[in-house]
């Protein structure tokens, strides 16, 4: 068994990594140092919208074969990729053929199941020569923002084999001596959209690769081979140990979660279940993912290695939020999985496309099973989906214009925890991307977004508050092809912790032309009332039948009733996300805080009697009179101590 | 002429006459002006024609949420902006669940929601209204504000950009309404797409209105009660000066001058000495300060980032803080690593041998330990300092080794700390430090860098005249500056060259109007630009001044693909150019504070004033090392100093290593290099 | 690459296989069973304690099992 690193006298560390404590430590922030400034340069040149204005893409530097392929560095991006990274990385490679490889060679790969997330994801591997040997990889993988198949860009829900979905490249090569090698780079262009984009995209992620092998080898030359191996080691056995002394924290025991996917794109008969069961001793978790659903029958799966970084980072953020991410924080977790699951499908059918739908639940039921093991350390759930919108259509000079993850619930709130409430705009906790700023979005597709804005009352009411639920109303101005993939709203993905509780569930809508053309001059949006939503279409959620109102007691509009929605101009969709989960007792607020949350009106006067036993008295409108909002002090203390809690 | 720079523990004031520089060093005051004016008494400011002020005071400010009650108008359904940022994480919060945006309404918003209010109206990208700007609705929302009794209002509207009719209409309501406040539209602050960050600056710009226009009123009237009759210039983000009148119309981009003046300070004082390429490092007492000036140009960059993500869009000069100075913290982590910094005592209670109730040990404490500071001859005497107090405090440092142990370590820390920010500038930068000379300032700069000569492979450190008042000085080194930009999406083809004509005419003519003249003045013009089908530009792309023609374009286009290449290391010439931002500036020259020269010793040697052993660190051999002491007023042009040294001066200490030597310039600069 | 059918079972569990006659060197217990795992490196088939959660046995797949017991490479026909 291994002694922690910070356990060795310095002659134990010299002799394990082949250099001193301070090298080792100097090299690992430098590795770090290198793949910040590889992605630095891709993030600014970019051409897909969906890496430069949404940071869909990770770099990480990994060690050599004889090393077993660890992952020592890694990007300030979506942890969703950066966990299979490490695979990506060992099967490609592998599979490839190490003796195959030469000096100037650069492999790809896309395929779910050798690299993890989907096809449009392709990991791009630069192997590091050093006296005709490889020493290390330096790797990118980046969203290419089409890969074939049968819906353009690929959002969609109705995808129901691997042909559908689109191209899978096995591990291949892309440039051989440097120069790129042409039957791969038109084997790309020939089966996708978008070619004129993914030419620039790529040749500029061939720059970022060489930026970090460059770097990299200056290091080698500056401190040696041994030392270089032997900081790797270490960085990843300090992340271990980070990991385990984390882990070690929590009280022996067995620990049971869920979580619910809504449907599939086939019908709505069946929900797809996440479970968990983590059965912590000592040092050592396993966490078993058997009671599982089988794979949905549409591509809303995930694959084993989705699953696993799922499972690794959730346990993360709960007991070792601060150490970096690398190969060392996944070897103490043993995962048990089945086969076949919505978060370990098999191909050709149920193909993998929106993985992190089921790996972001997969997720939370981790943060459920554990949340009362943590006490105070437990973290409200987080918005649970992306429900990314997707459209595309032609502009009147015939051009084509492709709308992604801007206008549907991309960006919604986490939960709150000990520290504070939750932030209202951030995306799923497996993801980190840049907003797409309004007007840039605006100059892009012809949309106009006149809501970007947060729900009274969605936050999970606690001491903290789960963040706010995001509305987002796009009018768009010409007709196209829209496609909505809103996966949790069944039940709440936002729930409260450590006595905190539920935020609310969203929903999406469709209004007509007439509808905007009934409100637009009085109120230049369309209003939030009962009479809106009576004239609405119900896309998705759990709405009352009769006014399609939010109702968490009514019923599951299924959203593939209509797989595609071919729009005119004129047409409004409406996007509310989920709420995010309180953390802590809400007749424990501090009523001061209370009052300025109903002037900054995240909280409605009758939201804080019913929340939070507070009595707001003073005004009846916030919106007018902020300052005059005030607390009874007595009627709270009353209200309080009456209340069945 | 007379300078001053506000930092947030001092403040030093610099006033050159007949060719003789005098310097004073004041702790900075609450009360911003009274030391300032206390400076200035000293100095004496009556015969003065130029008054150059810099300051961190804007950024200070917001860095502690001391801010006025301003109101925040948008267009109806967008109110919370300035909540969503742009919506991502830093890498360090990758998996923390307790990572909250700084300035989001969950932690220390600048603007709370209540005072953020939507106005009926909305334009689109294409300029034309979709929704007309309801007058009654705006009252109303302004009325709300009136009662709130806020101080002043930052406007921004989707698309105001491309069309501002709406703001400008805004803005007289305010005026009706709330009467004279200062309101900032951001059509007028800064007319450059995506909303957030075009928000944020204008909101900053009202903060800095409110702060520094009373701050700055209240100093003229004291600099005139003085006797002061000159010119006053403020210094912008890039230490541009800039008349303060003109400056004031548009200050957030005086939001962070300080430091900037000591990148300037350094361009002007390389190119005397001949040192085109220089690494700035401003060591001060909480930060690094780190710079690179190429071929005697200080890096200048379109925007500055005030916390993460919290952006405002003002020329500044490119300027990286690292979390390392004299006051950082040494501690030990929960994973038993010892780490210097971020966390720094400040200037109160400050480092534990200061005696002022500080507990923490840091890097001046370890550097007192070593023998590197003297604790009679800090700050020249008037400032003692107690090493039994810095010992009680590596006692207390909870690591498993002997003291002196401790002490190696941390310095050895400390002093890495530094070279990685170095590195990871000069990466970022793409620079090759073994082409650069290393240039060490700040109150801590001297005195750690040199040791950094090796390591980081620089050609030499230059230890410059006055280096603890550096920044100061630097605003006697520049020019008046006068800079005005406008975004305009347009694609570069031939047939555009009338339309940008017109931007820059326009850009100038405002500029021009300042000036009074048009002859004499030279105009420097560029722009920032990106292929079709990004959305970051390429920025500050050079274009000549002139009528623009179908020629000029073809010119802007070529100059385009050549930046983008040297800095991206490839191109695509088959893709169109987008044109977005429009930038020109024109320079007014001033005259510079002249550096005195020092004469050329005679004969004999330079006087070795002491001579000690240094403790806990040794040499290569593992020997004790034995530093001669010097006292840098005693230096003259020629003097060769062979390390192991110490040059004391008031302000500051140089530590020359061994294998290293220390020659003297022709200005009194010290050169530290190789044996 | 794989012809593989949607499981017919709704919920998919994994069999934890009864390994008699082991006794956990650490906790002395004989609840010692073998069954699939997956952790950094890759697929095992480990035998474990499944009272304390002691490894007596970590084997790594063989390597055309790298991507799961059920996932294989025509390929490898080749």
């Amino acid at each position: 068994m291994r002694k922690p690193v910070k356990d060795l006298s310095a002659k134990e560390f010299d002799q394990l990594y082949n250099c001193d404590r301070f090298s080792a430590l100097v090299l690992g922030n430098r590795y770090r140092y290198i793949v910040k400034h590889m992605c630095t340069g891709l993030l600014t040149r970019a051409f897909s919208i969906i890496l430069r204005d949404w940071y869909d893409f990770a770099g990480t530097i990994s060690g050599p074969p004889e090393l077993n392929y660890p992952m020592v560095a890694v990007s300030d991006s979506l942890i969703l990729f950066i966990g299979t990274m490490p695979y990506a990385v060992s099967n490609t490679v592998e599979e490839y053929g190490v003796s195959n490889i030469e000096p100037g060679d650069v492999l790809l790969c896309n395929d779910p199941y050798r690299k993890g997330t989907h096809v449009m994801d392709t990991c791009f591997i630069r192997p590091v020569f050093y006296q005709g040997k490889i020493v290390a990889f330096i790797n990118l993988t980046a969203h290419l923002l089409d890969m074939g198949g049968i819906v353009p860009g690929g959002f969609g829900a109705e995808k129901v084999n691997i042909f559908e979905n689109g191209l899978v490249i096995p591990p291949s090569v892309l440039y051989k001596k440097n120069k790129p090698y042409p039957p791969t780079w038109k084997l790309l262009f020939d089966n996708t959209r978008y070619g004129e984009v993914l030419l620039p995209d790529i040749k500029t992620i061939y720059e970022s690769l060489r930026l970090g092998e460059q770097l990299l080898l200056e290091s080698i030359e500056k401190y040696g081979l041994d030392a270089i191996h032997g900081a790797m080691r270490y960085s990843c056995d300090v992340a271990e140990d980070a990991a385990v002394e984390g882990i070690s924290k929590l009280p022996d025991g067995v620990y049971v979660g869920e979580e619910l996917v809504d449907a599939d794109g086939i019908d709505d008969t069946e929900e797809y279940r996440l479970r968990v069961k983590i059965t912590k001793k000592k040092s050592r978790i396993e966490v078993d993912l058997s009671g599982t659903s089988r794979q949905a029958r549409t591509c809303i799966n995930a694959g084993w290695l989705d699953a696993e970084d799922a499972v690794v980072m959730a346990l993360k953020f709960l007991v070792d939020p601060l150490a970096p991410v690398n190969s060392g924080s996944f070897r103490p977790v043993d995962l048990v999985l089945p086969e076949g699951t919505v978060v370990s499908a098999l191909p050709p059918e149920g193909p993998i496309y929106l993985y992190w739908e089921m790996t972001n639940p997969l997720l939370l039921a981790v943060w459920k099973a554990l949340s009362n093991a943590v006490g105070a350390d437990a973290v409200g759930g987080d918005v649970g989906s992306l429900t990314i919108h997707s459209a595309n259509g032609l502009w009147p000079d015939g051009r084509l214009w492709l709308n992604q993850s801007v206008v549907g619930g991309e960006h919604g709130p986490w939960g709150a925890n000990k520290v504070a409430d939750g932030d209202n705009y951030s995306t799923i906790v497996l993801a980190n991307s840049y907003d797409t700023s309004t007007e840039a979005a605006e100059a892009d597709s012809p949309v106009v977004l006149l809501r970007k804005e947060y729900v009274t009352d969605s936050g999970g009411p606690g001491i903290h508050r789960g963040g706010s639920a995001v509305r987002r109303d796009s009018l768009w101005l010409l007709p196209g092809e829209h496609r909505c993939v809103p996966l949790h709203f069944k039940t709440p993905s936002g729930f409260g912790v450590f006595g905190g509780r539920d935020g609310t569930q969203g929903a999406v809508w469709l209004f007509e032309p007439k509808v905007w053309r009934k409100y637009k001059e009085k109120y230049g949006l369309i209003p939030v009332t009962t009479d809106v939503y009576n004239e609405s279409i119900p896309i998705a959620g759990v709405l009352n039948s009769k006014t399609k109102e939010l109702d968490s007691k009514g019923e599951y509009f299924w959203p593939w009733r209509q797989k595609v929605w071919h729009i005119d101009a004129e047409y409004i969709f409406r996007y509310q996300t989920n709420g995010g989960g309180g953390w802590g007792d809400p007749f424990q607020k501090d009523p001061e805080i209370v009052r300025q949350q109903v002037r900054d009106e995240y909280v409605s006067i009758e939201g804080a009697r019913r929340d939070y036993g507070v009595v707001i008295i003073g005004t009846n409108d916030p919106h007018k009179e902020p300052e005059k909002i005030e607390v009874d002090w007595e009627e709270t203390q009353k209200l309080r101590r009456n209340s069945s809690r | 002429m007379i300078s001053v720079d506000v930092g947030g523990t001092f403040t030093d004031v610099v006033a050159v006459e007949k060719g003789k520089v005098r310097v004073k060093k004041l702790p900075t005051s609450k009360t911003r002006e009274k030391a300032v004016l206390e400076g200035l008494a000293a100095l004496g400011v009556k015969d003065k024609k130029t008054f150059n002020h810099a300051s961190t005071i804007g950024l200070n400010s917001i860095l502690t949420r001391n801010l006025p009650k301003i109101g925040f108008l948008t267009t109806w359904g967008h109110r919370d902006i300035l909540d969503m940022g742009r919506g991502w994480r830093p890498l360090d919060a990758l998996t923390n669940p307790s990572w909250r945006r700084s300035f989001g309404d969950a932690m220390r918003p600048l603007v709370p929601r209540y005072l953020r209010r939507g106005i009926k109206e909305r334009i689109l990208q294409t300029g034309e209204v979709l929704i007309d700007l309801d007058a009654a609705q705006a009252r109303e929302e302004l009325e709300t504000l009136k009662r709130q009794n806020i101080e002043g209002i930052a406007i921004c509207l989707i698309n105001a950009y491309v069309n501002n009719d709406h703001e400008v209409r805004l803005r007289e309501l305010v005026k009706e309404v709330l009467g004279d406040i200062p309101v900032s539209i951001s059509s007028e602050v800064s007319p450059l797409a995506k909303e957030y960050t075009r928000a944020s600056t204008t909101v900053v710009d009202t903060f800095m209105k409110l702060i520094m226009g009373q701050y700055v009123d209240n100093l003229l009237k004291g600099a005139e009660k003085l006797g002061f009759r000159g010119n006053t210039n403020l210094a912008d983000c890039a230490a541009m000066l800039i008349p303060h009148k003109f400056s004031m119309q548009k200050p957030f981009r005086n939001i962070f001058s300080g430091p900037a003046a000591g990148t300037v300070s350094a361009a002007y004082f390389g190119r005397l000495i001949n040192e085109e390429h220089l690494i700035c490092c401003d060591i001060g007492g909480t930060t690094s300060d780190i710079s690179i000036v190429r071929e005697g140009k200080p890096t200048v960059r379109t925007e500055f980032e005030i916390e993460q993500d919290m952006i405002v869009n003002t020329l500044a000069n490119e300027i990286f803080s690292i979390g390392a100075g004299g006051g950082s913290i040494v501690h030990v982590s929960p994973t038993g690593e010892l780490l210097v910094g971020p966390e720094s005592a400040g200037g109160d209670p400050g480092p534990a041998c200061y005696d002022k109730g500080g507990k923490s040990l840091t890097t001046t404490d370890i550097c007192l330990l070593i023998g590197i500071v003297d604790a009679d001859r800090f700050m020249g005497g008037e400032m003692p300092l107690y090493p039994k107090l810095a010992r009680e405090a590596v006692e207390r440092l909870n690591i498993k080794l002997p003291n002196e142990e401790k002490i190696r370590f941390a310095y050895a820390v400390a002093l890495n700390n530094i070279a990685e920010g170095i590195t990871d500038v000069c990466v970022s930068s793409g620079v090759d430090p073994r082409d650069y000379s290393l240039l060490a300032y700040g109150s801590a700069g001297p005195m750690l860098l040199p040791a950094l000569l090796e390591e980081l492979r620089v050609k030499r450190v230059i230890v410059p005249p006055n280096p603890g008042a550096f920044s100061a000085l630097g605003l006697l080194s520049t020019d008046l500056v006068f800079t005005n930009e406008r975004t305009a999406y347009m694609v570069l083809t031939p047939d555009k060259a009338e339309k940008i004509d017109k931007v820059y005419q326009e850009l100038e003519d405002v500029m021009i109007k300042e000036i009074g003249k048009r002859e004499g003045i030279e105009i420097e013009r560029t722009f920032d630009g990106m292929y079709v089908g990004q959305t970051w530009t390429t920025s500050l792309v050079s274009m000549p001044a002139g009528r623009i023609t179908a020629e000029t374009i073809r010119e802007m286009i070529a100059n385009f693909n050549t930046e983008y290449e040297k800095r991206a290391g490839n191109k695509f010439e088959y893709l169109p150019v987008m044109g977005v931002t429009y930038r020109s500036r024109i320079m007014v020259p001033l005259p510079k504070a002249p550096y005195e020269k020092v004469s050329q010793r005679q004969a004999g040697r330079p006087k070795t004033q002491r001579k000690k052993v240094l403790s806990c660190i040794k040499d290569s051999k593992g020997n004790d090392i034995e530093v001669s002491e010097y006292d840098r007023e005693e230096l003259m042009l020629g003097d060769v100093i062979k390390g192991p040294a110490i040059i004391r001066e008031p302000m500051s200490t140089t530590h020359i290593l061994e294998g290293q030597k220390a020659v003297i310039g022709k200005y009194g600069e010290i050169y530290v290099e190789r044996s | 690459m794989n012809r593989h059918r949607r499981p017919a079972e709704k919920f998919l569990y994994v069999e934890k296989k009864d390994v008699p006659g082991k006794i956990c060197p650490e906790c002395r217990s004989s609840n010692v069973k073998e069954y699939p795992i997956l952790s950094d490196g890759g697929w095992f088939t480990v035998t474990k304690c499944q009272d304390c959660l002691f490894s007596l046995q970590r084997t790594p797949f063989p390597p055309e099992a790298r991507l799961g017991s059920k996932l294989r490479l025509l390929s490898d026909y080749l």
